[in-house]
């Protein structure tokens, strides 16, 4: 009887283990089969090489691409949609007025051409006039004055980006009179990033909540479908303005937040395009097969800053001669290659080598401990001083290990710190009311391709959150450089501001890093921008 | 013979009532507690707007959101809300908050349920072996894999589940929810836990229950041994098993979280930390009260399923 009854029990342990194994083995994923190109031989694709030249493909869309994205988009407008994952699923909805192409320039995209005025203050922009919404309506210029008056309310997040237009005119159905209020020479690549038109008619209809359910734009692909948290369904547009385009099906978006799931993901084939991976996943996944992996630097700073607004009063890092010191106390080299396998480079400044106007003459500062003391010496703090010192916990690769790598770097010459690294939400909080210690390290990236705003961030003082100083040369330049329309003249006032500002350090200059993203061997003309930007209408699947 | 209407004592029916209203009030202090509590954590609209937006746009959007009206103003029109079910529109998302809730709450107790299922068929067979055959092969075996079952940490065996069955061997999905089999994988990671509690309480409560003087009578009164599992032991080991799987069920969802970040589960956990994170106060008090709502719930089972398991227990106290 007892052998019975344990055999019973037994038997029913085995079976479940038995029938958990055969449910899984039922049609199990086949690897793709190997491309006849071995994909360890091509690593990297330099980013910045030009886009075939736009020749309709004849071939009609075909293929479903899948992207993983890091985060889980909260809005599918690009008014709202709250950062860089949000905004590149977003875009591919929307067109602006103009397009950056991938080497920088400005192309028309809902707008065929555009004048200047002598002053700079007014452009008058002449739409295309064979462009309609997803859902029929047409593009006009009462879409472009609706868009521009929705995108500046107080509740979008963007709203500045929008309101930099002051006033807006259609004399007629497709032409557009914009002014700004002082020569903008951004306003035409905020413009291209920020100002997505949406159908007023539509959104008239089914109101905001409808909108944000189902959104509509001119873009290249339609929306299908969005189960939040799980994916993002689009399919191509067939009436889409630039004939041809786009070149995939169906357009899959999934938010996978770990990133060893992601590498898992791109590894088995069941996901296309993964990014935000580190320099030792994209190491993993070198010579995987039917796996690229592709590597850019992203315009992104990386500093220490100081503060001269309010905890900053009265410190050692008033003088110049001490902050240059602190730039020559950190060996960035030793922690770029100890944390970040030397995928990243060191920074001269708040611009990088893509930024406009950036200044080839200036080297890193290098890494020089006798000097830093020497200049401490100077300065008349021999043996050194002792400082408060934060940190973001969470927040960005390694960064803690970075600060703390950095509080060992000036200890050696003396300046003794206290490092709190504290939760990201909170930091930010206290940065934004200039509460943190004199000494903070933090992060900054841009898109547009000049450093202006992120200077102006960083820089503005009282009138920007997260700035802690304020230098009147720098607010000087700044200002010149925001109403120069003139490009050659604003590089030439950026590398100015460059070279004064390597000489009077409002920072510690860190690095600026490198991403590393992976594709399937059979993704083709997949172009991601040192942003983190990636337009997918050009992009191809070979399946 | 007296003739009842319901298959529940008066007393019992008694009971149960006055715990539906507990529970209700427990229900109505959470809300009040969640309202409190992540308007602690600080000011959303700053974590909402990009880096370079200045304090006049700061305070302008946090007007237009209504996060600047006064607290009680807040409280009243949150509390009025909640009472039918509108937890007002998230922060973040900009769709309502209880939608995005029922939205997701199938998949996190999909997956809560599957790890409940896993635990209970491994743990309760093996505990059961294992608690007859004290000093046995099974019984060493129970007692080791309850020992690695509550020390290994989930996440870390998530991974690694991950990368042998899914990668390697290809079995299962390395994300989502697209298949029937996707459940697998995080179910077993997140129900591990779990399952080694289980195999350890049922070991030992077989044990015990089995030197007891009244399965020394059953065996001499001649009974089937398969019959005195049924009616005596089974019967007495699932009252403490019952009373942990209802805590249990709490743990797993909230346990949740990692899971669902790792496998990119589509349910409820990741949906908290997120919210928690960006401080999007309307999203942060509907997932509190749901996953309250579901706990308080899950109890008012267990106390039912006391009393058709247990005769003994009373409640006219």
């Amino acid at each position: 009887m007892k052998f019975n009854l344990r055999v019973w029990l037994v038997a029913l342990l085995l079976l479940t283990a038995v029938s958990l194994a055969a449910c899984g083995s039922e049609t199990a994923p086949t690897e793709p089969a190997v491309q006849a190109t071995s994909p360890a031989a091509a690593p990297t694709t330099e980013p910045g090489v030009e886009a075939p030249p736009a020749e309709a493909a004849p071939a009609a869309p075909s293929g479903t691409l899948r992207v993983a994205l890091p985060t889980f988009p909260n809005s599918l407008d690009v008014s709202s949609a709250a950062e860089r994952n949000a905004q590149n699923a977003a875009w591919q909805l929307y067109d602006s007025l103009v397009w950056i192409n991938e080497a920088g320039e400005m192309e028309p995209a809902l707008a065929e051409r555009w004048d200047v005025s002598d002053d700079g203050t007014q452009y008058t922009f002449y739409l295309r006039q064979d462009v309609t919404f997803h859902n029929g309506e047409p593009f006009n210029a009462q879409s472009v004055i609706f868009s521009w008056e929705r995108g500046k309310r107080d509740d979008m997040q963007w709203s500045d980006r929008w309101a930099r237009a002051v006033a807006m005119e259609a004399p007629d159905d497709f032409t557009v009179i914009m002014r700004t209020e002082n020569p903008d020479p951004l306003f035409l690549g905020i413009m291209a990033q920020h100002w997505g038109m949406v159908p007023p008619g539509y959104i008239g209809e089914v109101g905001e909540d409808g909108f944000n359910n189902r959104p509509v734009g001119t873009g290249p692909f339609m929306f299908v479908e969005w189960l939040r948290e799980d994916r993002i369904v689009y399919e191509a547009n067939p009436n889409y303005w630039q004939t041809g385009y786009p070149l995939v099906q169906t357009l899959i978006f999934r938010p996978i937040p770990e990133s060893s799931t992601r590498v898992a993901a791109i590894r088995t084939g069941e996901i296309d395009i993964v990014n935000r991976l580190s320099a030792e996943q994209a190491a993993s996944l070198e010579g995987a097969a039917g796996v690229q992996v592709i590597r850019y630097p992203v315009d992104r700073v990386f500093y220490i800053a100081f503060n001269n607004l309010t905890s900053g009063i009265g410190q050692p890092t008033e003088d110049v001669l001490v902050r240059q010191a602190m730039n020559y106390a950190v060996d960035r080299e030793a922690i770029i290659e100890a944390l970040f396998d030397g995928a990243a480079s060191l920074s001269t400044g708040f611009l990088t080598p893509g930024n406009l106007g950036y200044n080839t003459a200036l080297d890193p500062y290098p890494y020089d401990p006798i000097k830093a003391r020497d200049l401490l010496a100077e300065a008349g703090y021999p043996d050194g001083f002792e400082m408060d010192f934060a940190c973001p916990a969470g927040a960005y690769t390694n960064f803690e290990q970075v600060c703390e790598a950095i509080q060992g770097f000036l200890s050696e010459v003396g300046i003794r710190t206290n490092l709190e690294i504290m939760e990201s939400g909170r930091y930010w909080d206290l940065e934004a009311e200039k509460a943190l210690p004199p000494l903070f390290g933090d992060s900054w990236s841009e898109r547009s391709g000049e450093a202006l705003p992120r200077l102006l961030g960083a820089l503005g003082g009282w009138d920007a959150s997260f700035s802690a100083w304020s230098d009147p040369v720098i607010d000087d330049y700044l200002e010149r450089i925001g109403t120069t329309i003139d490009r050659e003249a604003r590089a030439d006032l950026y590398s100015e501001l460059h070279a004064y500002m390597y000489e009077n350090p409002p920072f510690i200059y860190l690095y600026s890093p490198e991403t590393f993203e992976a594709i399937r061997t059979d993704v083709r003309d997949y172009y991601p921008r040192a942003a983190e930007d990636y337009f997918l209408f050009q992009t191809r699947i070979d399946r | 013979m007296k003739y009842r209407l319901s298959p529940f004592p008066h007393a019992m029916q008694r009971y149960l009532l006055s715990r539906l209203v507990q529970s209700l009030f427990l229900l109505i202090g959470v809300l009040i507690l969640v309202f409190f509590m992540v308007r602690l954590t600080g000011d959303p609209a700053r974590l909402m707007m990009p880096r370079e937006a200045s304090p006049a746009d700061i305070a302008a959007f946090r007007t237009a959101m209504g996060l600047d009206r006064p607290l009680p103003v807040q409280f009243w029109e949150f509390m009025r809300g909640a009472m039918v079910g509108d937890f007002g529109n998230s922060l973040h998302y900009r769709a309502p908050a209880m939608q995005m809730v029922l939205e997701r709450l199938p998949a996190t107790l999909e997956l809560a349920a599957a790890a409940l299922t896993f635990a209970l068929l491994v743990a309760v067979p093996l505990g059961i072996i294992g608690g007859s055959n004290p000093g046995s092969l099974w019984d060493f075996l129970a007692r080791t894999v309850g020992l690695i079952g509550q020390t290994v940490p989930n996440f870390w065996l998530a991974l690694l589940l991950l990368l042998f069955f899914a990668v390697n061997l290809g079995w299962f999905p390395t994300f989502g929810r697209d298949e029937a089999k996707s459940v697998v994988l995080p179910a077993v990671a997140l129900g591990f836990f779990t399952m080694g509690q289980l195999v350890r309480l049922t070991r030992s409560a077989v044990l015990e229950i089995r030197g007891e003087d009244y399965i020394r009578t059953a065996y001499s009164k001649g009974l089937p041994t398969n019959i005195i599992y049924a009616r005596h032991i089974f019967r007495n080991a699932a009252i403490p098993l019952v009373s942990i799987i209802g805590v249990q069920f709490g743990y797993l969802l909230s346990g949740s979280i990692y899971i669902e970040t790792i496998f990119a589960w589509p349910g409820l956990g990741r949906m908290i930390a997120e919210s928690v994170a960006a401080r999007d106060y309307p999203l942060v008090q509907a997932v509190a009260f749901f996953t309250s709502a579901v706990v308080v719930l899950l109890n008012l089972l267990t106390d039912i399923a006391y009393a058709i398991i247990d005769p003994r227990i009373r409640y006219d106290q």
